[in-house]
């Protein structure tokens, strides 16, 4: 799964630069507009050591982001399973924070935070919370009326029981929205990065396009791509070899 | 299968044909059309003189229909010229080196700022900077990757000071570092914010210098009104007549005795600045652009380019020299 998620990014990443290759050669355009084959490998030479050390950067705020969003969106998502007035209260107030731009919000993150790692970490989790949430709430404000009756019917049903089991029968879909986050939480971070930050791959990027580099973006969008390519194959086989964990006989239980 | 594999392979063609030919039609044809003008930044007081050429009917009575479009942090006009998006546009001189580093085909018409505004500004209460020694043991911002790096390695190497000597910390877009004292020496577009951020102090009792790098002999070239080669062989008559229009505009605009009438027409088109910031601004951007009443505006610096072009050699901005002062087509010092 790891390999097959690295080379469909080459693939990718390939056909994007032979698409602009394509429309550079043919519009003759310079290499200030799009770099040629050469200057993009001169400057892969050149950076490619220092964009992969910023990604790696990035990626371990990503991870700490993706964690707190995870464990945000559950805590919400657990609070506002119920269609009580506190549930749609905390619904409504989730999503009403998600309607705000990041960028009018992060002056404020800044002035409160810094513009260090704790800015970073906040906005990433907050631009990658979201759709996790959506996940989190449909899941757990749909009922398993199967099994839930039973437990509702011999009066032992907590909510701990209900939360766990709403998240077990939903484990596949859970994995998938989680691996797919990844992304969300690596966009987030470079945002982040790029509104302020003096490290990481946004920051670099923001520097690139100061100075027009498109070869340098190019560089470091395949660096990006590498990485959360290995990042979300691991989060993948993970996932997998915890649903077979998870599924499998334990040892003594009737099949 | 076969023919299966065939049709999608030709519908895939096809469909990367129609996104090529989009591509390109999307590119305006020249003759006789809207002339496209791409600013470098929004529209505020330091583009008067553009704001007045296309509103104050300057463009109209040279026969020319003009389109004055706004840059922004993401627009590039040299970039524009060469996709065709634009005929004419405003960049600052690395733009212009750095795009001839890569082969762009740029020429430029006018430089419109005589004196760059990027400058730095500290509080009235610290220490006087009077000469470059004095930017020692100082906490100092710079944009990393920016103009203002460039500047201030440039002064600081010239002072004989290293990155040792000062405390350098990297600017953002807000100013809360230099209003929470936490940065003293900040960068700021003197015309600009330098005036917002002047005021803001001033509120609160607090009085303000500016460090302009030029005092002490770094002259890094700001704005200036450039057009790609292939136009200015091509129509040579509509680059000059839109270069006399454009520049009496901007003559228009820094005469002290037409203040209300531009101060009018920059408000339309800038609605969120306050009245008596943008007659500051104004203020503080007729220096600027005309230092003396000598200075014609629009006048290219050739000395300038060339020590911008050594600057940029020098902090490895450029790997080889670009012959800058060939691109320069306009009327020279």
């Amino acid at each position: 799964m790891l390999f097959r998620r690295i080379y469909q990014f080459l693939i990718v990443y390939c056909l994007g630069v032979v698409g602009l290759l394509a429309i550079k050669y043919a519009a003759g355009l310079s290499n200030y507009v799009i770099p040629g084959l050469t200057l993009i490998f001169d400057t892969a030479h050149r950076m490619l050591t220092g964009y992969f050390l910023d990604v790696l950067n990035t990626l371990s705020v990503a991870v700490l982001g993706q964690m707190v969003s995870i464990a945000m969106a559950f805590f919400v998502g657990i609070l506002g399973r119920k269609s009580s007035w506190a549930g749609s209260f905390i619904k409504v107030m989730a999503y009403n924070i998600q309607a705000y731009p990041i960028v009018a919000l992060a002056p404020i993150i800044f002035i409160l935070m810094g513009d260090g790692f704790l800015s970073r970490l906040l906005i990433a989790s907050m631009i990658c919370y979201f759709p996790l949430l959506l996940s989190v709430l449909g899941i757990m404000a749909s009922p398993i009326k199967d099994i839930e009756h039973f437990y509702i019917a011999t009066g032992r049903m907590r909510w701990q029981l209900e939360v766990k089991i709403r998240a077990f029968e939903n484990l596949n879909k859970l994995t998938t929205v989680i691996a797919g986050s990844s992304t969300l939480a690596m966009a987030g971070t470079i945002v982040a990065e790029f509104i302020a930050a003096d490290q990481g791959i946004g920051y670099s990027i923001r520097i690139a396009l100061y100075q027009s580099d498109l070869a340098c973006i190019l560089v470091a969008l395949f660096s990006i791509g590498i990485i959360i390519s290995v990042y979300q194959g691991i989060l993948e086989t993970v996932g997998e070899q915890m649903k077979h964990k998870w599924f499998a006989p334990k040892e003594g239980d009737l099949i | 299968m076969n023919q299966k594999i065939k049709t999608t392979t030709v519908i895939r063609a096809a469909f990367m044909v129609f996104c090529m030919a989009l591509f390109f039609a999307t590119a305006p044809a020249f003759a006789g059309e809207t002339l496209n003008y791409r600013l470098k930044w929004l529209f505020n007081t330091s583009v008067a003189g553009d704001i007045i050429a296309e509103t104050g009917g300057f463009f109209k009575k040279a026969g020319l229909d003009v389109s004055v479009n706004e840059g922004g942090a993401g627009k590039n006009a040299i970039k524009e010229l060469e996709l065709g998006y634009a005929d004419f546009g405003v960049a600052s001189a690395d733009q212009v080196i750095r795009a001839l580093e890569k082969g762009a085909d740029v020429v430029v018409l006018a430089q419109l700022f005589q004196v760059n505004p990027m400058q730095w500004i500290y509080r009235s209460n610290r220490p006087e900077i009077k000469a470059l020694s004095d930017l020692k043991g100082r906490h100092i911002g710079i944009t990393f990757g920016g103009n203002d790096e460039t500047i201030m390695n440039t002064l600081l190497a010239k002072a004989q000071l290293s990155s040792k000597d000062v405390r350098i910390s990297s600017v953002r877009f807000n100013f809360t570092p230099f209003l929470k004292k936490q940065v003293d020496v900040w960068p700021v577009y003197r015309n600009s914010q330098g005036v917002i951020l002047e005021e803001k102090l001033a509120a609160e009792n607090e009085q303000v210098k500016f460090f302009n790098p030029a005092d002490y002999g770094v002259s890094f070239v700001a704005n200036s009104v450039v057009t790609s080669g292939t136009m200015m062989k091509k129509h040579p008559d509509t680059v000059r007549t839109f270069m006399t229009a454009l520049l009496s505009a901007w003559e228009f605009a820094m005469d002290p005795a037409n203040e209300p009438r531009v101060l009018a027409q920059i408000k339309k088109k800038d609605k969120g600045t306050q009245d008596d910031i943008r007659q500051k601004q104004l203020e503080a951007t007729r220096p600027l652009i005309k230092p003396d009443k000598k200075t014609k505006i629009g006048v290219i610096d050739a000395k300038a380019w060339q020590q911008t072009e050594s600057i940029m050699i020098k902090e490895k901005q450029i790997k080889a020299p670009v012959d800058v002062t060939s691109r320069l087509v306009g009327p020279t010092q």
